[in-house]
């Protein structure tokens, strides 16, 4: 089970999207949650919706509202880990705030007192560009690996952070424009003073990725002129490039992959060898200035609307080749049979009626037959207030693309008056489409002496694009209370016409006492 | 806080009060509340001659809100009830309420606005109520070891400074407001039994064995809650009641200090 709390976009373009740190830690904004289940399908949807509730009381959030089946979805195979009893649903508009956080830490066994959740300034997270808060529970069955049975809770936060860069510049000359020095101090504000104690390991990890290595190392052959690879040396840390303001106890190198010649280069610190009386601060100064690419997936994927009216519209999913995609197809971009395959996996609300037979792909601004680009389909047409549109579809590109566009049509549906919520007018979410890679694996090794690896999983390159907002039509929530007075009144103005014309008499006070 | 955002609805609200939730909810966001429980219900925001807005879509009537109180009585979910609202021509929200054992105050009477008290430049909108202000501010006044009443707070109020006149409703409240301490309903005051026996947990058979009771106050806000732990069972308490007057349902205070006494003795 995964469970994430987002607040933010992940910029791809500049933070990268093949690394392992990306394709796992970037989220679609708001709440995501997938579950897959141990149990006979008639119950799956049961316990789904017990999940939720029980969710929503643990980490104070909307959680339940993902428990009518309007809101989750069950995606056969284009959602890693595919499996039939998966089940997925997103909140795109919950916000996140420290109330969330809270109970997030408390699940820690020091929660935020001791060891490196101590740095958790609130201020601080909440000032950065994106922030998100994820917990991944594995339960381990019987004999895997040699291991008890159990459950493995991984929690991860997920911060982007800008240093104050006024404080850095005061060091160097203003001409240069140097990206700023930053350290765990100066960005929040506080420092680690030992760990927590019932952690059985407490290190902080520094990584220098694939682009910024090779930037490091063109600027030290070009300056130094010496073949030592000074980053892995005995005097790395004082390189001409930047100085560490604390000596790492172990420096990994990741095997390279097949796909880059490049490899980052990994610190590790372990906390335990510091305590309150000798805080670990680590901080970075940058002495040149360093422009660097973080490594992208092979094509950029981007939603957005088309059309325009309250009727229909269009969703427009595009996929735009990034400049490392040369690197990756240089090793078979000679084949003229190379393919670059694409999952593509969609969930649309029920009230956006999207048209699967409106489909159509365009390969470099030409438009293709779908049967040609499309490998495989599934599409779960959405039931109007029972379930979503669901599309999963395996898109089968030429390694040499440079841009494809699906688009898809849909109609505008309508709500009934009590489902709208409280702030109708600023429109629907259409949540965020996953957009993966399954030819590339974000993962990162690194081996040691004793071959301690990183993130072994295997999971595929995966990217999320942005949520879309649709205005729908929304009623006069006024109606009703203006029908009821325009109709009262004109009761009133006939019956009260009708009386009058029937039974008033004009002057008949002064013939009665005339009579008398 | 255990409902935000589109959760917080009239009918989320009355349920919360009258219990009656779907079986899935989970115990945080159910008020756990007995017959020896002190609610505090606080309410703020926009309303008007007998209501209050939710979210700009909704209404609370105070015709609503005396049969959520009545049925809470009815079942037995709260001993004391202390209701404050913040909004304008707040004291008629509490007009139709007939329920014994609740107070209510409200920061305006019939026909008069309450006002916001100082915004906030970097946010831009009003940060406080000036009632509610004033409520904070008496609390800040307060010494820890102190013994304020809440006729001492009711009387804080200056209709100059609120510019309106807040007006409570006693008429349902037995006690006199000069002996009910604020911390009544605002925080919590426990009398802890220091005991050498060791705490054994719940089993509910055994009827021969002496076993810990705890029974906590309990303050309601308007979004956040304390959660409720009793330990209750029940064949203790017919058995060592001496009065025996109600059987079931004596305030689980009074049982726990009979039940004490009977060990002690």
């Amino acid at each position: 089970m995964e469970l994430s709390f987002t607040q933010g976009r992940w910029n791809y373009e500049s933070w990268g999207g093949f690394d392992p740190i990306p394709s796992s830690n970037a989220k679609p904004p708001g709440v995501e949650l997938w579950a897959v289940f141990d149990a006979p399908q008639h119950l799956i949807d049961a316990l789904w919706k017990n999940l939720t509730h029980t969710l929503s009381g643990l980490f104070c959030a909307s959680i339940n509202f993902l428990e009518s089946s309007t809101a989750y979805s069950a995606p056969e195979w284009s959602f890693p880990p595919a499996s039939g009893k998966l089940r997925y649903g997103t909140l795109p508009r919950e916000a996140v705030c420290t109330e969330n956080l809270t109970p997030w830490l408390k699940l820690l066994p020091c929660r935020d007192k001791a060891g490196i959740s101590m740095l958790l300034d609130r201020p601080s997270i909440y000032r950065g560009f994106y922030h998100s808060q994820r917990l991944h529970l594995t339960s381990t069955g019987s004999g895997s690996e040699g291991m008890d049975p159990g459950i493995i809770l991984e929690q991860t936060l997920t911060v982007v952070l800008q240093p104050d860069s006024q404080r850095a510049s005061l060091a160097h000359a203003s001409e240069k424009h140097i990206q700023p020095s930053w350290s765990l101090s100066s960005i929040f504000g506080k420092q680690i003073s030992g760990r927590c104690v019932l952690a059985e390991t407490s290190n902080v990890y520094f990584l220098l990725d694939r682009g910024l290595v090779a930037e490091l190392e063109h600027i030290h052959k070009e300056n130094e002129k010496s073949e030592e690879n000074v980053l892995i040396s005995e005097k790395f840390w004082n390189n001409p490039s930047f100085e560490l303001s604390a000596k790492p106890d172990r420096i990994f190198i990741e095997e390279s992959s097949l796909l880059s010649k490049n490899a980052s280069v990994l610190y590790k610190f372990e906390i335990e060898k510091y305590g309150e009386s000798e805080p670990f601060d680590l901080g970075l100064f940058w002495k040149t200035p360093v422009v660097w690419l973080c490594q992208q997936a092979p094509l950029h994927a981007n939603r957005f609307l088309m059309g325009s009216g309250n009727e229909r519209g269009a969703i427009a999913i595009s996929l735009k080749s990034t400049q490392s995609s040369e690197g990756f197809m240089g090793s078979n971009s000679n084949d003229e049979r190379c393919e670059l395959r694409v999952d593509v996996f969609q969930v649309v609300p029920w009230y956006v009626k999207v048209y699967f037979h409106s489909l159509q792909v365009f390969v470099d601004q030409q438009p293709k037959a779908v049967s040609d680009i499309i490998e495989k389909i599934h599409v779960s047409p959405s039931k109007d207030k029972v379930s979503p549109g669901v599309m999963e579809l395996v898109l089968t590109l030429p390694c040499s693309v440079s841009s494809a566009v699906l688009t898809i049509e849909f109609d505008k549906g309508f709500l009934h008056i009590d489902e709208y919520p409280p702030d109708a007018n600023q429109g629907f979410d259409i949540p965020s489409a996953i957009v993966s890679f399954p030819d590339f694996h974000a993962r990162m090794v690194f081996l040691e002496n004793d071959s301690l690896n990183k993130s072994p999983e295997k999971s595929p390159v995966m990217s999320y694009t942005e949520v879309l907002l649709v205005p729908l039509t929304t009623p006069d929530f006024s109606m009703p209370y203006n029908v009821i007075t325009i109709t009262c009144t004109v009761f009133a103005l006939y019956f009260g016409s009708l009386l009058n014309a029937l039974r008033r008499r004009v002057a008949e006070e002064e013939r009665f006492l005339k009579d008398k | 806080v255990d409902y935000r955002g589109y959760e917080v609805t009239v009918e989320n609200f009355l349920r919360v009060l009258t219990g009656r939730h779907e079986t899935a909810v989970p115990r945080s966001k159910r008020l756990l509340s007995d017959e020896g429980s002190h609610i505090l219900l606080y309410m703020t925001g926009h309303g008007g001659d007998e209501f209050l807005k939710f979210q700009d879509s909704e209404e609370l009537q105070s015709h609503d809100l005396a049969d959520a109180v009545k049925q809470m009585k009815e079942k037995h979910r709260f001993k004391e009830l202390l209701i404050m609202v913040d909004t304008c021509q707040a004291a008629t929200l509490f007009n139709q309420l007939q329920s014994p054992g609740v107070l209510a105050i409200g920061s305006s009477m019939k026909g008069e606005n309450s006002y916001s008290h100082h915004l906030d430049s970097d946010v831009g909108v009003s940060v406080v109520d000036r009632f509610t202000y004033y409520t904070l501010a008496f609390f800040e006044r307060l010494n820890i070891y102190g013994n304020a009443s809440l006729s001492s707070l009711f009387s804080s109020y200056n209709p100059s400074l609120l510019m309106s006149t807040a007006y409570y409703r006693k008429d349902l409240y037995k006690r006199r407001l000069e002996e009910v301490p604020v911390t009544n309903f605002f925080g919590s005051v426990m009398e802890t039994i220091h005991t050498d026996a060791a705490y054994k947990a719940l089993s509910r058979r055994n009827s021969g064995r002496f076993e810990d009771e705890m029974s906590l106050d309990q303050s309601v806000h308007h979004i956040e809650k304390r959660m409720l732990i009793k330990v209750n069972d029940g064949e203790e308490i017919h058995d060592s009641n001496p009065e025996g007057e109600e059987g079931a349902c004596k305030c689980p205070w009074s049982t726990f200090r009979n039940k004490f006494q009977k060990a002690e003795n």
